[in-house]
């Protein structure tokens, strides 16, 4: 096992994982857009907001193929199998916990339950499974997860 | 509601269409050419609509706030009077809804009723959205798209099935706000009244700064900057391109089916455009627009599109959508079949076009350079070809005279900008030489000695009020100079008052057209170049009076009732109006 085959694994999956939502986007299945979510924390400039946004997705990308290699290690197994698995996981969390309770904590333009549209936009909160972005939202970020894990287990086990 | 009734806001990305009653009708999202979200004048059932009206009668009386292109409706009713401003606003800066458009209220006198209703129906009504709240705010959802429907001081938003609206008192002095703010493939942003207030303030100061830059100091002022207002909401402000109507299917003939989608950019406009443009003072959106046509033409270089997409794309499939229709009209069309036709007169518009810019700029570069030799070297090989016309026609193709016209302009221009020597010069005297042919064809074949004039075809006794723009394009007649028995030809038989009609004989499409209001302006502009001063400005004079209430006008016009036929607002029009206005002053100068 090697963490640079979790470092490659990372950057490709997230590639695939950024560009299926993207895809998915432009085919009218969802109006999640991870990066100007992410660089709207940052910067209120769209643009800004969007290359920034690509890059910290990036890095949350690579932080969590270091993560899913450090259970690897601790179970002592790795396979793209079980990285589709950890994939499907990481995919539920960040639906019903990451995006949709976490990143409104954190997110400064960002509505909660609790704010009220008062004296600054405010951008539109995910919901759960982020179904406020489209109904195939779900299903789309899913998928994508799952791709991304498997690369990411794929990779981590091809470099062992 | 007749079309006359439609007022337009924009943001240089989209356009409303606002009717005397108050309610948007039409709006497609999220930009002018994608699909609509209200589209009521086209199917008042399933289309989609934002009404915003008093609940009793009521009377109403329309301007646009002085040089801007933000609407300010007053509505007068038996217990008071509100005035509500529409306004697309502009962006300022910070994290701003993708397109967002204001319903401001203020109660004027005593204490008015209002009630207003969205009604959302995504992508030309075929989608219902879902209805929910953000925050508590009002979202209409359906796939990719978003509208989330913020209101201040308007009443409790009431969510029904497939609606969202409220009602409430307008009490004078009071000011109540509704907004609606879009998402595509995003999430929405969702506005502060604070916020949405300072836009509608900063938007009306951008309108009135933009205006108040023209340097346009010649007759009609107000009706020319208000064309050039209208000009710029036709403006696709990420390109450059000029929509030729901001609206799609407005029927040629009511219950007829000559209803076409006008959401595209014609190379047809091109030369008048930059012309406008010119004489406008807007340098940006002229230079903007010709290395837009350039880029968008690229793809299919020597050969030109008649039409591209606002983005420059080249595909406009033509397809049907399940609409009722303008009071009936149908086919409801979008996309536009014409993209795929010949059209031999685009090359003469595009030559015109960039000797208007490489005179003014005084200079082209290597590249557009080899590219306007290498159009002028394919004009040399197709002018003999038969060809669908200015007019598009969908009959059998013709040797349209126009054509013939705009061939020798393209020749013309080639030759000309050869000899500053701003595009090569070794096809030079092959140019001039088949310019000479091109000439020499129409004044054997194209002209009609028993009308004293020009006509639609080679060979044919029919007139073309096409054959107008000669004179606008210096064609060099050897039988008719300045084209003067021409346009008197034209006014007899095809005129009616000021109006004119576009052509004797067949198009292939069934039914009859009004007046089409262009070449009112054309003929305004010949006379004018003609010497015939005094009567070019009676006309334009005549012209002017047709517009709308708030200066708009659609393609057409009925000879009877006036009624206005076609898309609206129609760039050509207004560019006429425009050029028209600009030669009748040089003119008196």
């Amino acid at each position: 096992m090697s963490v640079w085959g979790a470092v490659a694994g990372g950057f490709v999956g997230t590639l695939v994982l950024t560009t299926a939502l993207r895809a998915a986007g432009e085919l009218g299945l969802t109006r999640m857009d991870l990066p100007f979510l992410l660089g709207t924390i940052v910067t209120s400039d769209r643009s800004r907001a969007k290359a920034l946004g690509y890059a910290m997705h990036f890095a949350a990308g690579l932080l969590f193929a270091l993560i899913y290699f450090g259970i690897f290690a601790a179970i002592g197994h790795s396979g793209w199998l079980l990285g589709a698995l950890f994939g499907l996981l990481h995919g539920l969390f960040a639906g019903t916990a990451l995006v949709n309770v976490l990143l409104p904590v954190v997110h400064p333009r960002m509505g909660t339950p609790f704010s009220a549209a008062a004296d600054r936009p405010l951008l539109e909160a995910p919901g759960f499974m982020m179904l406020n972005y489209g109904r195939r939202t779900p299903l789309a970020t899913i998928l994508a997860h799952i791709a991304y894990g498997t690369i990411v287990g794929g990779f981590v086990s091809l470099a062992s | 509601m007749p079309l006359r009734e439609y007022a337009a806001i924009g943001d240089g990305r989209t356009s409303a269409f606002v009717a005397g009653d108050g309610s948007l009708e039409w709006l497609c999202l999220p930009d002018l050419d994608s699909p609509s979200i209200f589209a009521a004048v086209l199917d008042a059932e399933t289309g989609g609509s934002f009404s915003f009206a008093p609940e009793q009668p009521f009377a109403t009386e329309r301007r646009y706030l002085p040089d801007t292109n933000v609407l300010e409706t007053t509505f007068e009713t038996a217990t008071g009077s509100v005035r509500v401003t529409d306004a697309m606003l502009l962006p300022d800066g910070g994290l701003v809804p993708t397109r967002e458009l204001a319903r401001r209220v203020e109660g004027l006198s005593g204490e008015v009723p209002m009630r207003w209703r969205v009604e959302p129906r995504f992508h030309y009504g075929k989608r219902t959205p879902r209805i929910g709240r953000r925050e508590g705010t009002p979202v209409a959802t359906a796939g990719g798209d978003a509208l989330a429907v913020s209101s201040w001081a308007a009443g409790a938003p009431v969510l029904g099935d497939g609606s969202i609206g409220g009602s409430f008192v307008s009490t004078a002095g009071s000011a109540a706000l509704v907004v609606l703010s879009s998402a595509h493939r995003e999430p929405l942003v969702l506005p502060s009244r604070a916020d949405a207030e300072s836009r509608l303030s900063s938007t009306i100061s951008f309108w009135r700064q933009w205006s108040a830059d023209r340097t346009y100091r010649g007759p009609w002022r107000d009706a020319v900057i208000r064309s050039a207002l209208v000009l710029k909401l036709l403006i696709h402000s990420p390109s450059g391109a000029i929509a030729a109507a901001g609206t799609a299917s407005l029927p040629e003939q009511i219950g007829g089916e000559r209803n076409w989608d006008y959401r595209f950019c014609w190379v047809r406009d091109s030369a008048f455009t930059l012309h406008a443009l010119m004489q406008l003072g807007c340098p940006h959106e002229g230079e903007s627009y010709f290395w837009w046509l350039l880029h968008a033409s690229q793809l299919t270089h020597p050969r030109l599109r008649v039409l591209y997409r606002l983005n420059g794309s080249e595909r406009t499939p033509e397809s049907t959508l399940p609409l009722s229709g303008y009071r009936g009209s149908e086919p409801v069309r979008i996309g536009n079949g014409a993209g795929g036709q010949e059209q031999l007169d685009v090359y003469g518009d595009l030559m015109q076009t960039a000797w208007l810019y490489a005179t003014a700029a005084d200079g082209l570069d290597a590249d557009t350079a080899r590219r306007l030799a290498e159009i002028a070297d394919l004009v040399c090989e197709i002018w003999r070809l038969p060809d669908s016309g200015i007019w598009e026609v969908r009959s059998e193709p013709l040797h349209f005279t126009h054509s013939k016209i705009m061939c020798w302009v393209a020749l013309d221009r080639a030759v000309r900008l050869a000899e500053r020597g701003l595009i090569p010069r070794a096809q030079m005297s092959r140019w001039r030489a088949e310019a000479e042919e091109v000439r020499g064809f129409i004044e054997e074949l194209c002209w009609s000695e028993e009308a004293r004039s020009y006509t639609r075809a080679a060979g044919s006794r029919e007139l073309d009020a096409s054959l107008l723009l000669g004179a606008l394009m210096d064609y060099p007649s050897e039988r008719d100079p300045g084209l003067s028995t021409t346009i008197s030809a034209l006014r007899r038989e095809l005129g009616s008052g000021p109006l004119l009609d576009r052509y004797s004989g067949e198009d292939g499409v069934e039914g009859k057209e009004g007046a089409f209001l262009c070449c009112s302006f054309w003929l305004a502009d010949a006379l004018a170049r003609a010497g015939r001063v005094d009567e070019a400005a009676e006309l334009t004079e005549q012209l002017i009076g047709l517009a709308n209430d708030v200066g708009l006008y659609a393609e057409e016009i009925d000879q009877g009732s006036g009624a206005f036929l076609g898309n609206l607002p129609q760039g050509l029009v207004h560019l006429a109006l425009i050029n028209a206005a600009v030669s009748i002053g040089e003119a008196q100068r």
